[in-house]
């Protein structure tokens, strides 16, 4: 299977084509994987419903048992647990950070050490988040899970 | 995740043991001297193994204190156990006059020599993970 990357200038959305006689098992495998990416939830920002792609969130969050999605620019109330949340989508880059904070892996600029041994998560958006040490090491074996896959 | 737990915890023992063991064996033939008190001092190494592996499994379930205040509180509960043992050892024998110094020692460094190994793999597995990330992140 040939992957073929073409830059458009001034496109609207970014978008994949597949043009294919047989689907075989390489392709399957692909587009498994892509419609884990392309992914949506729903939730309620301001009172509206919205739905979001899950590769716009940068962390999902529990605060007095409500779970919120933040993307770059909405904190968006979704009605799934943390728990289900990993369960569906950790293959895609969610990880458990701490014990009311799941991260998108893909949304990390880079983790720094502090002092006091803990992880601090800068995310491209510019917010920090502190890891729990007692998830440090199942953080780093999915990310290093994620870069096997990524080198496949 | 549980570092130490009920399957790994006697072989962990076993690789304290061994190496504080060999430490000795190897300071002691360094300076020529000749322990009087082997038999004991090797059953007081095994009490010490275990006591140390205990602390340190404590450490899992210390995690939302911060770092630097468990390894002292850890430090300073097998110091205080350790003496006390001591103390209580001494009022049904005799101790070595530098009894209280041995011990102080012999759990001194290896605290430090385990604080500065975890200090290293910390920063080196945040360092191998900031790689993998900017390798993810030009992928993009």
């Amino acid at each position: 299977m040939k992957l073929i990357k073409t830059r458009e200038e001034n496109l609207e959305e970014n978008y994949l084509e597949l043009h294919y006689d047989k689907i075989d098992e390489e392709t399957n495998a692909v587009l498994d994987r892509l419609r884990d990416t392309l992914r949506y939830i729903e939730g309620t920002y301001e009172d509206k419903k919205v739905t979001i792609a899950l590769t716009d969130i940068f962390y999902i969050e529990t605060v007095d048992r409500k779970t919120f999605a933040y993307t770059k620019d909405m904190s968006v109330e979704i009605k799934e647990a943390l728990k289900d949340i990993l369960e569906e989508y950790s293959k895609i880059g969610f990880v458990r950070i701490s014990k009311s904070v799941i991260v998108n892996i893909f949304k990390i600029k880079k983790l720094q050490g502090d002092i006091n041994m803990r992880v601090i998560i800068f995310l491209k958006n510019d917010e920090k988040l502190i890891m729990n040490r007692s998830y440090k090491n199942d953080f780093y074996k999915r990310l290093n899970d994620l870069k096997g896959r990524s080198a496949k | 995740m549980k570092l130490i737990n009920k399957r790994n915890f006697i072989s962990i023992v076993c690789i304290f043991f061994t190496l504080i063991t060999c430490g000795k064996l190897l300071y002691e033939r360094a300076l020529n001297f000749t322990d009087r008190y082997y038999t004991d001092n090797i059953f007081t190494i095994l009490g010490f193994s275990v006591l140390i592996t205990l602390i340190l499994s404590l450490h899992f379930y210390l995690q939302k204190f911060p770092f630097w205040l468990v390894i002292i509180a850890q430090y300073a509960l097998t110091v205080g156990i350790v003496f006390l043992a001591i103390f209580i050892h001494g009022r049904f024998s005799t101790n070595a006059p530098t009894a209280y110094w041995d011990m102080f020692v012999s759990i001194t460094i290896p605290f430090l020599i385990g604080a500065l190994v975890y200090y290293i793999c910390f920063f080196v597995q945040i360092k191998r993970a900031n790689k993998v990330l900017e390798k993810l992140n030009s992928e993009e």
